[in-house]
């Protein structure tokens, strides 16, 4: 009963709370306090949207992520430290286990000042590389606020990004013009699976550091859209991490900004939606898929019994159906997932190679889930097979299902009768006609004995 | 007064009386000395399962007991083979366990509550016991002399050569087989002797048994037809023959032919063309028999010469066309080895790596069979003197089992018995001449022999006998001295040899009092208590067994060795880099990786003295990717210290054994006591296992495979940010190139 209330009012809090679907401590670290006023607009947003926020410096001694062994916040907020690196609490390898225990961060970096060495080798153990001195912000001559970086063209305007591929949602686009002051711009590496840019910097724009003179054209080293303004990474175990290459673009200044690209009009920028979209989706309001009830059973018309549901055995050529309901979370709530355009889910029969991969084809639907599901036979082939379902997509959570089933061969009595089969008559005749044949000699030469005055004539 | 009151007891009528109740006793006594020598190892360690193939009998006779007989008919196995499985009910010889199962019902029906374990423990003990009495009916058959029957079981029950293979504990199928062989054979003798379809009847429903318990019944399957054969052959042709061979032929070949595993292999497999064979001849031989009655002589011997020509010609052919179209299979590999020792090793690995299947070395006959060995060529040539049928069959069976038994190790088992024949009609000879006090009376020899006498005139036998009382007390004084030592020498060999359950070891400590080494058992509960329980092992296959009845966890392969391919697979797994090894893990979905390490203990059985054998499996199937010579230095030397070669450093088993060893002893100290070597200073670098478990004395080592790396990153990469080390950049690398 305890464990019911203890579940009853973990689930009200949850619902009156937390709007993200991974829990709702925050943890902000930031310099000093007097910084933390000039982004009051995003932690009222943030605030708004259910979380509790904590700040924290980094120098604080207080500050740890862990508390017990466990994660002491659920999200993270890095604002570019003053000094050099993020203290004693916050080394990569914190940072690295905070994410490899689900929590979610989100680092901004700031072009002002060259990013601390920690924070590099914190990127590089996930592929994402910074300019070489770590200082170099992007500069775009076709693409900049002509209002405030007249000189300088170190304020980038962008419109907000479209779906990155065909088979992908688009969780970050929308009207309006983004302005990114002073980025700090990431490449990213081409062998990790796990990243996606959620914003490239425009083709016209390249990277330098302003401190110095102009590099020559050989010194640089990627240009145009090679540079990332956002990314992000979605580690294994989908926690997620977004890169923020201008940390101003936050500042309540920037959400409330007016800007004019060269030969534009002026327009109202729209970083506040932006924040909230980039909080929203690394925070896990946003791109969470959750797999409900996975059901397999051998197809039959009419319902299944409940102990019929998900055998642990199946026989080989068997008539099997697969189920997988899955709901994607999208702000507050749970909806029916809906796979993108031309992308599929598909469901792979596996025994070392897939035996089968079938596409799963949408069949029910209720309030906050879809239904997929196929039927199949399965292979003539005996072993351990699993059902899997191996969704991977940029900016969605992984669904990664397997379920282990034997698949059993024929038993004894399940192969055909011996006189169901018309090539094995001939046999069955010859049997029956030597068995016959045998008798009817038996009962001949019984009854065909010499009589017993014959056989004393012959003596 | 007592000396006729033993008159009485002696002679007469009462006197059979008590002589058939003395041979009772004395055999009833030879079964109990029998059960009680295969018990060393109960008192000794414990009621438990021994060595590799038992573990596997004990988990299918407990699926038995369990879920009843069809489900076991029918029993697919998920637990081994990841992820192909087995049909086991399929693919065993179903004997052993329905007789163990038998045996726990009919105890549970007479409320006699008895645990599986102990029933399957006490099998084979008990079954030796039978051995000896089925020993003591076979050799009544071959000699009239009354204590030739007594010797034979007595050397039956003690003899090292079968209580190796059925001490208590050894689960195996050769415990209720040699019991099914030698009575078989009893019954076979029977049928020829009197010609009688129930004898022949029997023998072949013993012989369905013997099929039904141990794949050496092919032994059965070729020396009964070779018997028939051979008699044909002398012109010993009878209706007796006719009816015991074709009885036992017909009924034995359908009752063989019900067990799933056998199947259609008796008509169309060439170890058992040539009962077929013989069947065929026999049936021409007794139509020539009956043709002769009705032709005359010269016209028959043409017949009889075309007849023998067309049919050998036309089954030959028929041979050749049926195993070149495959419809006959052509000779197992197996038993090509029986031919050529050196051909497992050139073309079947798998087979040559069992040590059981190598050439016997000579000491061994001495040590299984002590002064039975020698005994024995004077049995058989006692044989030859009288020569009856069953006498022939004896010297064949000598003959094919001594060069069997040279041939495998394991084969000493079928040469024990013609052995223990052999030497017990040798011994009762003797005895018979020896141990009779009062001297050979020339009168009564000559009135013995006047009956022959109006036979054979001329040939009036000598008078033979013993008439020295000191050369029949030395003589059977040696013969119970020889007697001794073969009892005393039977108790040493069983009890120092054959009675270890090599699940558990025993060693002595410096003072003398006995150790035990636990840490099979140790690894396995380990595994069983601390692993999910479908946590897949990788293991050699000399563990799977184990691993499935001790840790009741899925192996990827174990001893029952039908897939070659899968096992090399595993053997690739281990010879290869890391970087090789972790996709096959993967692939397998292996969670832990199981070693076993003799190198602290100075234990010599463990993997990696067997690991050449992996790599040699491996490379039967993957010739470009493991390579034998790789692992050896370049002067030709198997190392693992300083100067192994780069492929042996980085094989995962190497990995696997040496991981964090060097930290048992100070820098640069560690020494291998196995191969009697000091090892590099640096422990290997292990980037996609991690240890989950060593057992007390290091011998089992168990390694937990990595899940990818949650950030993306390479093992290698992921385990040096863990130690602290700080990644280059590539770009700068770059950069400095321009």
């Amino acid at each position: 009963m305890r464990w019911c209330l203890a579940l009853l009012i973990c689930a009200l809090v949850a619902a009156v709370n937390a709007l993200s679907s991974s829990g709702s401590r925050l943890l902000v670290v930031l310099d000093d306090t007097t910084e933390k006023s000039s982004y009051s607009t995003l932690w009222s947003d943030l605030e708004g949207r259910g979380y509790d926020l904590s700040f924290e410096s980094p120098k604080s001694d207080q500050l740890s992520l862990f508390a017990h062994g466990e994660r002491a916040y659920d999200h993270l907020l890095i604002l570019p430290p003053k000094s050099k690196g993020l203290g004693p609490a916050l080394t990569p390898k914190h940072i690295l286990d905070f994410l490899n225990k689900d929590g979610n961060i989100v680092l901004a970096l700031s072009g002002k000042s060259s990013t601390s060495s920690a924070i590099s080798s914190l990127l590089l153990e996930l592929d994402v590389h910074l300019s070489n001195d770590r200082s170099a912000v992007v500069i775009d001559h076709f693409n900049y606020d002509t209002l405030s970086a007249a000189e300088k063209h170190d304020v980038l305007l962008l419109q907000r990004p479209n779906a990155l591929r065909t088979d992908v949602k688009a969780f970050f686009d929308g009207e309006g013009v983004l302005a990114l002051p002073r980025v700090a711009p990431q490449t990213l590496g081409s062998d990790s699976q796990l990243l996606a840019p959620i914003l490239k910097a425009p083709t016209t724009a390249y990277a330098y550091n302003p401190k110095e003179e102009m590099p020559s054209p050989d010194d640089i080293e990627s240009t145009g859209s090679q540079l990332n303004v956002v990314s992000a990474i979605q580690a294994r175990n989908s926690a997620r991490f977004t890169v923020l290459g201008s940390v101003e673009a936050l500042e309540d200044k920037w959400f409330s900004a007016s800007v004019k690209a060269p030969n534009g009009k002026k327009v109202p920028t729209v970083n506040r939606e932006f924040a909230k979209q980039l909080t929203g989706w690394t925070f896990k309001e946003t791109g969470v898929l959750k797999v409900g009830k996975i059901e397999h059973h051998l197809a039959t018309d009419g319902e299944v019994a409940a102990e019929d549901l998900n055998p642990k055995i199946y026989r080989i050529k068997n008539e099997t159906v697969f189920n997988i309901e899955v709901s994607e979370y999208v702000y507050d709530k749970w909806v029916p997932f809906e796979v993108p355009g031309d992308d599929k889910l598909q469901l792979e029969f596996t025994m070392l190679s897939p035996f089968h991969r079938l596409a799963l084809q949408p069949t029910s639907r209720t309030e906050t889930s879809a239904v997929y599901s196929t039927q199949f036979v399965t292979p003539d082939q005996h072993g351990i097979f699993s059902f899997r379902v191996n969704y991977k997509r940029p900016f969605l959570t992984n669904i990664e299902e397997k379920h282990e089933v034997t698949v059993r061969h024929f038993a004894h009595d399940e192969y055909p009768r011996s006189w169901a089969i018309s090539g094995g008559w001939v046999w069955i005749a010859g049997l029956w006609s030597v068995i016959g044949g045998f008798l009817a000699f038996v009962v001949v030469w019984l009854y065909s004995a010499p009589t017993a005055d014959k056989a004393k004539k012959t003596q | 007064m007592a000396k006729s009151s033993l008159d009485l007891l002696l002679k007469g009528s009462s006197g059979q009386n008590t002589r058939g109740l003395l041979r009772i006793v004395i055999l009833l006594t030879i079964a109990a000395a029998a059960v009680a020598s295969r018990l060393f190892s109960v008192i000794r360690f414990e009621s438990i399962i021994h060595e590799f193939d038992p573990w596997f009998n004990f988990r299918a006779t407990k699926y038995l007991v369990e879920n009843g007989f069809y489900s076991f008919w029918d029993w697919f196995d998920d637990r081994t083979w990841h992820p192909l499985g087995r049909v086991t009910g399929g693919t065993l010889y179903p004997g052993l366990m329905v007789t163990s199962g038998v045996i726990y019902h009919i105890l549970r029906f007479l409320t006699i509550p008895v645990d599986i374990r102990n029933v399957c423990v006490l099998l084979a003990p008990g079954f030796s016991g039978l051995t000896a009495l089925a020993m003591y009916l076979l050799t009544c058959e071959m000699s009239t002399s009354p204590s030739a029957g007594l010797l034979a079981a007595a050397f039956m029950g003690i003899t090292p050569g079968y209580i190796s293979r059925s001490v208590a504990g050894s689960y195996d199928n050769e415990a209720i087989a040699i019991f099914l062989l030698v009575f078989t054979f009893y019954l076979w003798i029977k049928a020829v002797k009197n010609g009688s379809i129930m004898w022949g009847a029997l023998a072949a429903l013993f012989y369905g048994y013997m099929v039904s318990a141990w794949g050496g019944y092919v032994f059965i399957t070729n020396l009964i037809p070779l018997h028939v054969f051979v008699l044909l052959c002398m012109g010993r042709y009878s209706s007796r023959t006719y009816i015991a061979y074709t009885t036992w032929y017909a009924l034995g070949t359908l009752g063989s032919m019900q067990i799933p595993f056998v199947g259609f292999l008796p008509i169309r497999n060439s170890d058992h063309m040539a009962a077929l064979g013989v069947f065929g001849l026999l049936q021409l031989v007794a139509f020539a028999e009956f043709v002769r009655g009705f032709l005359p002589g010269k016209q028959f011997q043409k017949l009889l010469t075309s007849m023998v020509l067309l049919t050998f010609g036309l089954g030959f052919a028929g041979l050749v066309l049926l195993t070149v179209s495959g419809v006959i299979a052509p000779w197992s590999g197996r038993f090509y080895s029986l031919w050529d020792t050196g051909y497992a090793k050139i073309h079947i690995p798998i087979i040559a790596s069992v040590s059981e299947h190598q050439p016997t070395a000579w000491p061994a006959f001495f040590f299984d069979l002590n002064f039975l060995i020698w005994l024995f060529p004077a049995g058989v040539f006692l044989c030859f003197q009288k020569l009856k049928d069953e006498h022939v069959f004896v010297i064949i069976y000598a003959v094919l089992s001594s060069y069997f038994a040279g041939v495998m190790v394991r084969l000493m088992l079928t040469l024990t018995p013609v052995v223990c024949v052999a030497a017990a009609l040798a011994l009762s000879a003797v005895l018979d001449h020896f141990l009779v006090l009062s001297k050979p009376s020339p009168e009564s020899q000559a009135k013995a022999n006047a009956v022959d006498a109006k036979s054979y005139q001329g040939m009036k036998s000598p008078i033979v006998g013993i008439y020295s009382h000191f050369s029949k007390a030395f003589v059977s004084g040696s013969m119970t001295l020889y007697l001794l030592i073969f009892v005393a020498h039977c108790t040493w060999v069983t009890s120092n040899a054959y009675s270890s359950p090599s699940v558990v070891l025993a060693s002595r400590a410096p003072d003398g009092s006995q150790m035990i080494i636990d840490d099979y058992r140790e690894a396995y509960y380990w595994l069983r208590q601390n692993t999910p329980d479908n946590a897949k092992i990788m293991s050699w296959w000399d563990y799977g067994y184990q691993i499935g009845g001790m840790a009741d966890r899925p192996t990827l392969v174990d001893n029952n060795t039908w897939n070659n391919t899968h096992i090399a697979t595993v053997g690739k797994a281990m010879s290869s880099r890391e970087e090789v090894s972790y996709p096959i893990l993967r692939q397998h979905d292996v969670d832990y990786v199981l070693v076993v390490f003799g190198g602290l203990l100075g234990y010599s059985g463990d993997d990696l003295n067997k690991f050449l054998w992996m790599v040699r499996i491996a490379e039967g199937i993957w010739p470009d990717e493991v390579k034998e010579r790789d692992f050896f230095t370049a002067r030709g030397e198997y190392r693992v210290d300083e100067e192994a070669t780069p492929t042996m450093k980085n094989s995962l088993m190497y990995k696997m054994s040496y991981y964090n060893y060097q930290s048992l002893f100070p820098s640069g100290q560690a020494v291998d006591r196995v191969r009697g070597v000091r090892l590099p200073a640096e422990s290997p670098q292990l980037n996609t296992l991690e240890e989950a478990f060593t057992s007390e004395n290091w011998i089992i080592r168990i390694f937990k495979v990595k899940d990818l790396d949650n950030l993306g990153r390479e093992h290698s990469n992921a385990v040096a940010f863990d130690k602290g080390l700080k990644r280059k950049r590539a770009s700068k690398e770059r950069a400095l190139a321009f």
